[in-house]
């Protein structure tokens, strides 16, 4: 008894058997990253009530000018009515491509599946000018052909309006949508419908009443995703919206930052509003994917859900379907290829005797910013990557498996970044780091801490799920055998990991290079990255100069994985 | 056959000493997985500890593998403590040289046999000639010689059973730890494993910690059997002292008796005690040394140690057949005897209805368990 009770208070905690400088390196790893996650949304909540800089007296002239301003009242209408617009338009279009792709009998429903998911790698300024080359009003090919077919000048589309910009979010949207559902429509089991078939129930009742509300988490989880991004979505609002004149929350906070005279603390008030609204959407996301644990659906082996037949509409859907598809993909690429080859861009222009290698040329070889920006994008983007892959190995490991004291806290501070918008984190990581004297800020180590905190949940996702299909056993074996625990991570965790490690290294080195509402705010001209590169030509209007520059941002972020791909694993889950 | 004393040069078999160890889990610890266990593990010999899902076994491995660490105690193995709480001392797994194999057998996929085997020496520091002469000695050994360069999914179970064996007692551990090494396997592949392990510790004596919840398996295997129940220890013995003499109910009926009856003590001797009972007075011994004539008590019948005939007999109690099972090698019939329903296995072909009066006698010579609760 007294044994017992001595061991009841004077316990020492339990950690798996790792000696204790091992668990102090990762806690000491662990602390850092959660503090990097979350001061920028301390930060710009603390700049929206100071009058100057962070430390200044405390004021409320901001939330109330956020509040009086008409600019922002009218920038809040535009970013709520080209949010749920965009995310409508991708949840339709990514639910509807995924059951036809998935659960039909609609032909090249492989190919679609494909298609569909294509865009993710192509950065969304390929799309922005790819549909600026289609859709000018004036210059754009298809109004081009539209005017020579009804022989008068015809504006069929126009990308310069409220439904072009939420045409062009709602396309490069929808891929998203299209993966979080189409893996449950796949993976569904078949069992439950035929017992729901049996049951007497029609086809059309059975999708109503078994197929789609089996899938409501995840459709659920896709729809807060698509509103997360389309409300802090910066680059379509900032270059087709701003020339539309359309003012949307990020693009005003852009201009209130940046222009002359400058309103950080508006800028901030606003910031804070985005991060709100993010925030609320992430936590009812998390919601909606734990609850969907309930659903957890294990199809038998090999069982394949049955397809529904589509009969006369196989071939109608189809033709809707792929045109969609090549909306958001092969016809901007397509466009934008077309456009790098011109001499100049005009209404016909678009003749043989046009065609010019000249933009190339001068984009690649005299283009003073073209080198520098390719090589800080392509060092930041290495960097990043492997940053955020070995930060989540440590983060993971200490949640996982160390179940350190503070690992919920970790788990739900890791979150943060995927609520908050790249432009609210810039403004956030600007309020601290402008004030160090000789500090980092206006070097790269800024951006790459920017990039770092940004992406680290997305890596953290795709490791933990490897790291929950490792058998604690293999790493109890490796330590009974005689090996550390760094030595077991090294030769047992990162070899049988190793795909999961090098699809989600892909993934983060792909978007930080595209990536440009986060470090907009955090470059200067000794820094400038490949896609903030893209907006000075985008504002210079040489749109030829502009299509061979995006090219040069795709293929960079396209050659690590077609040479990693094969090795590598996608999917987090 | 290689001899595995040159497999394993420089041999160095330690006894593992346990004093004290509790572990608790939940909050303030008081669900109690291990509540003040101690036991002396003999250098050389094999230490089955035996008990069902719960009962603390895992957890003595584990902490003696240093894969937990426990609230209180001492564990030494050999000369060395591996873990003292008091004293704060704490060696990893890695510097405990153990050997250990585990229920998912636990073999790296991403790497060969040959690497699966040679990682305890890798980790130990050998060159590569060494450890290559060592893994292909064990894999002669172990009866995979020519397979080390295959991969983990492209071998059977039973040979990855081998290969994790192999990798356990490769690097001349100071004792090797068994974590239900055989409970994934099925029932006849456990059977021809189990002689394996027989026979390689009659080649091989090495310390072992055997943990399973298989009563065959702990007797068979075991030079002692630790009963264990709720964290604590229930029963020591040699086998064939924990299957005849079990101390308590539990263990009675962790080893397989179904038939617990009460009785009176009625005459003590020094080697046994006569206790009256439904089937009249029996011959039995026990563990507990207090007993006083006219002690109300329970005993174990083992269900083979009674015997019953149609024809009456002297001395027979009478009893009715309420269910005959016909199970293969023997029959099980089920007796009621003065409203005591007893189990009693039968070799015979012999079956009865359902209702038929018999007479039941205990076997000549049979000496049955007194428990002391």
């Amino acid at each position: 008894m007294t044994e017992s009770g001595r061991a009841g208070t004077g316990a020492p905690r339990v950690r798996r058997g790792s000696s204790d400088w091992d668990h102090a390196l990762f806690s000491v790893i662990v602390a850092a990253a959660v503090v990097m996650v979350s001061y920028p949304v301390v930060l710009v909540f603390l700049r929206s009530v100071s009058t100057g800089d962070i430390g200044s007296p405390l004021t409320l002239e901001w939330l109330r000018a956020l509040a009086d301003s008409g600019r922002s009242r009218d920038a809040l209408i535009n970013t709520a009515i080209y949010t749920v617009a965009s995310s409508a338009f991708a949840m339709v279009l990514g639910v509807g491509l995924s059951f036809l792709s998935a659960r039909t009998d609609m032909p090249g429903r492989k190919l679609l599946g494909l298609m569909a998911v294509l865009p993710i790698l192509v950065p969304p300024f390929i799309l922005v000018v790819g549909w600026v080359a289609l859709g000018d009003p004036n210059a754009g090919l298809i109004n081009i052909t539209a005017s020579s077919l009804m022989g008068a000048r015809t504006i069929a589309v126009n990308v310069n309006t409220m439904a072009g910009l939420i045409w062009m979010t709602g396309l490069f949207l929808t891929p998203y949508v299209y993966l979080l559902v189409a893996a449950g429509f796949r993976n569904s089991d078949p069992a439950m419908e035929e017992a729901a078939r049996v049951s007497g129930a029609s086809r059309l009742r059975l999708l109503t009443t078994v197929i789609l509300p089996l899938q409501r988490p995840a459709l659920l989880a896709a729809l807060l995703l698509v509103v997360i991004m389309s409300a802090g979505d910066f680059i379509i609002p900032s270059t087709v919206g701003l020339k539309a004149r359309i003012y949307m929350l990020p693009s005003l906070i852009w201009q209130n930052s940046n222009s002359f005279p400058a309103r950080p603390g508006l800028a901030a008030a606003q910031s804070m509003l985005l991060v709100v609204i993010g925030l609320v959407c992430i936590y009812f996301q998390r919601r909606a994917l734990q609850k969907g644990g309930r659903y957890t659906l294990l199809g038998g082996k090999g069982a394949n859900p049955s397809l529904f037949s589509l009969g006369q509409l196989r071939y109608p859907l189809a033709a809707i379907a792929f045109l969609f598809a090549l909306c958001s993909s092969v016809l901007p690429i397509l466009a934008v290829s077309a456009m790098a080859f011109m001499r100049f861009w005009a209404p016909y222009a678009l003749k043989p005797e046009n065609l010019t290698l000249r933009n190339f040329r001068y984009m690649l070889f005299e283009y003073p910013q073209v080198w520098p920006s390719a090589q800080h994008s392509v060092l930041l983007a290495v960097l990043g990557a492997t940053l955020c892959v070995l930060l989540a190995v440590v983060l993971a490991w200490y949640v996982i498996r160390m179940r350190g004291r503070f690992s919920g806290l970790v788990e739900y501070a890791m979150v943060i970044p995927l609520g908050v918008p790249g432009i609210a984190l810039g403004v956030g990581i600007l309020s601290l780091w402008i004030l160090v004297p000789g500090g980092i800020y206006g070097t790269l180590w800024i951006l790459l801490l920017a990039y770092v905190t940004a992406y680290i949940p997305v890596a953290i996702q795709f490791v933990s799920s490897a790291l929950h299909r490792i058998h604690t056993d293999l790493e109890d074996a490796s330590r009974v055998s005689g090996r550390s625990l760094l030595s077991t991570i090294r030769l047992v965790n990162l070899p049988l990991m190793r795909p999961a490690l090098i699809g989600s290294w892909l993934l983060v080195y792909v978007v930080i290079l595209r990536e440009i509402s986060l470090v907009i705010l955090l470059y200067n001209p000794s820094t400038i990255v490949l896609s903030v590169g893209l907006m000075d030509v985008w504002g210079s209007g040489f749109y030829p100069e502009l299509a061979v520059y995006s090219l040069l941002l795709m293929v960079l972020g396209l050659v690590p994985v077609a040479l990693l791909s094969r090795v590598a694993k996608f999917s987090a889950d | 056959m290689a001899d595995p004393r040159r497999v394993a040069s420089n041999s160095e078999i330690s006894g593992v000493s346990v004093t004290g160890l509790s572990k608790g889990y939940g909050l303030g610890g008081h669900l109690r997985a291990l509540d003040d266990f101690t036991h002396e593990f003999p250098a050389g010999q094999c230490t089955v500890l035996l008990g069902p899902s719960g009962c603390g076994k895992t957890t003595v491995l584990r902490s003696i593998a240093g894969l937990i660490t426990p609230d209180s105690g001492r564990i030494a193995i050999g000369s060395t403590i591996a873990f003292d709480a008091a004293a704060g001392i704490r060696i990893p797994p890695e510097k405990r040289h153990l050997g250990m194999v585990f229920q998912s057998y636990a073999l790296w996929p991403h790497l060969s046999v040959t690497e699966n085997v040679g990682y305890p020496l890798a980790a130990s520091g050998l060159s590569k000639a060494e450890i290559q002469s060592k893994v292909e000695a064990m894999l002669e050994w172990i009866g995979l010689s020519g397979m080390g360069g295959r991969y983990v999914h492209e071998l059977s179970g039973g040979q990855q059973q081998r290969v994790s064996l192999g990798r356990a007692i490769v690097g001349n551990p100071r004792a090797i730890l068994f974590d239900e090494p055989l409970s994934n396997l099925d029932a006849r592949l456990r059977e021809r494993m189990r002689i394996e392990l027989l026979a390689l510790r009659q080649r091989a004596p090495f310390t072992s910690i055997y943990v399973t919840h298989d009563q065959l398996e702990a007797m068979t295997l075991g030079d002692r059997v630790v009963v264990m129940r709720a964290g604590r220890i229930e029963q020591v013995g040699t086998p064939e002292e924990v299957y005849k003499r079990p101390r308590t109910r539990f263990a009675a009926d962790f080893m397989g008796i179904p038939n617990l009856i009460e009785g009176t003590v009625r005459t003590i001797a020094p080697d046994a005690i006569a206790v009256d009972t439904v089937l009249g007075t029996l011959p039995t011994r026990g563990w507990r040394a207090n007993w006083h004539i006219g002690d109300r008590c329970t005993i174990a019948l083992r269900p083979t140690l009674i015997a019953f005939a149609t024809s009456r007999k002297a001395d027979s109690r009478s009893g009715r057949v309420i269910r005959s099972v016909f199970q293969g090698t023997s029959t099980i019939h089920v007796i009621e005897i003065a409203g005591t329903a007893i189990a009693i296995e039968s070799f015979s072909e012999e079956r009865h209805n359902d209702g038929v009066e018999v007479a039941v006698t205990p076997v000549a010579g049979a000496i049955f368990a007194l428990l002391d609760d």
